[in-house]
């Protein structure tokens, strides 16, 4: 239904931090390493896309790192992977991932466990639960942004984890997820 | 939180507890930016600030310092650009009474109704969710009919004891503007392409009777002549 397309690495130099958006990381729980380099290393290798025009409904889950310009509506969970947004990508989910770009429309809670970037064309109705936040001039945002502090063990600490999603409550958003 | 009770750290006999007002941290802005000071921030982030992991309510844009500010200071940051929303909420309606077929019964409704209906989606917040509000100028932007309901519906989201800043302008405004904050007690005006027509301009008179339900009000007067209103709930 959506194809591999590992040469695609959508917008990742475009989403390399740009100096007039710092991220926002509270001091206690700035990461080491830079913003940079920390985009440009996918966790997967490979980068999955989904194109303008696929309309998806169902929930991912996986390692790879997910490109969107088409339409999703579910549930993404990957959890040590990027996911980007396109600018005609339409999501109604909630999004669990390393990071999270968005230059497109996304309905649903985000959480990111590394750090979430919103371009200037981004549409965001949901929460937003990350380390760290970079948000571009432009971008509109319509619900609550709660930092955390980044969680070494993260991939491996299931009760963690389900603490986490516990802090992550919905407040403005409205997802149908099936 | 108790404004009357509340002594300002390192004053004689200052409240333990208070977290001192941080400089907050550096934005970098233009030559040409539009800055103004504002004692109405700086007040209200005192107020707010013996709330250790406090929740704020931003009804502009998000920006980028603005959000920065707030959660570098351990604050949980809720944005609802409600000038928008209500923009897009009645282009909605007129579309909607547009697309009506001619002859059917359709009849404008008044501003208060409107305003009924558009809270049924907007600002859908758990009560006592908020300790701070920053509504900027919006209520200006607002019928006089609107923003009664409004301040009725964001009075029920603030936490008892939380503060909401509000600016008035005393005459029409030409140029339409966004505020974000740049440090502890400076604001940056951005300007922007009209979102909305100035709509009224408060006397003193209404802006109290706006606020009846809160406990107390604090203005300061601008060189600019905008009001920055400090409420208490």
């Amino acid at each position: 239904m959506w194809s591999k397309t590992p040469e695609v690495k959508p917008s990742s130099e475009s989403y390399n931090q740009p100096a007039s958006a710092p991220l926002v990381a509270p001091a206690a729980s700035v990461p080491s390493a830079p913003a940079r380099e920390s985009a440009a290393a996918p966790a997967g290798g490979a980068t999955s896309k989904i194109s303008l025009g696929l309309k998806i409904n169902g929930e991912f889950s996986g390692n790879s790192d997910l490109y969107i310009d088409g339409e999703v509506l579910g549930k993404i969970r990957l959890g040590n992977a990027r996911v980007t947004i396109g600018p005609n990508g339409k999501v109604q989910a909630d999004i669990e991932a390393r990071e999270i770009f968005v230059d497109g429309t996304v309905q649903g809670n985000l959480k990111a466990g590394e750090r979430a970037h919103f371009g200037a064309t981004s549409r965001v109705t949901g929460s937003v639960l990350t380390p760290r936040i970079g948000i571009d001039d432009g971008a509109r945002l319509r619900g609550k942004v709660e930092t955390v502090r980044t969680s070494p063990a993260r991939e491996s600490a299931a009760p963690a984890k389900e603490q986490d999603s516990e802090v992550l409550q919905p407040v403005a958003a409205s997802v149908k997820s099936e | 939180m108790n404004w009357m009770a509340k002594t300002r750290p390192g004053a004689a006999g200052a409240a333990t507890g208070a977290a001192p007002i941080k400089p907050g941290p550096a934005v970098s802005v233009g030559p040409s930016a539009n800055l103004r000071i504002s004692n109405g921030l700086k007040e209200f982030l005192w107020l707010i600030s013996d709330v250790p992991h406090g929740r704020v309510l931003d009804l502009g844009p998000v920006w980028q310092s603005t959000v920065s500010f707030f959660v570098e200071k351990g604050y949980r940051v809720s944005t609802e650009d409600l000038l928008r929303v209500w923009k897009d909420f009645l282009t909605a309606e007129e579309e909607g009474f547009r697309a009506t077929p001619v002859g059917a019964d359709t009849q404008r409704v008044s501003p208060a109704v409107l305003a009924d209906k558009f809270l049924e989606t907007a600002l859908q917040y758990p009560e006592r969710s908020f300790h701070g509000v920053l509504a900027w100028d919006l209520l200006d932007y607002f019928d006089p009919e609107v923003a009664p309901r409004l301040m009725e519906r964001l009075s029920l989201l603030l936490h008892p004891g939380g503060a909401m800043l509000a600016l008035f302008h005393s005459r029409p405004t030409e140029r339409f503007h966004r505020y974000r904050v740049v440090d502890s007690q400076t604001l940056e005006l951005i300007t922007a392409p009209t979102l909305a027509v100035h709509s009224h301009v408060f006397q003193n008179r209404e802006i109290l009777g706006l606020f009846g339900e809160f406990r107390s009000s604090k203005t300061f007067v601008g060189r600019d002549q905008v009001r920055e209103g400090l409420f208490l709930k």
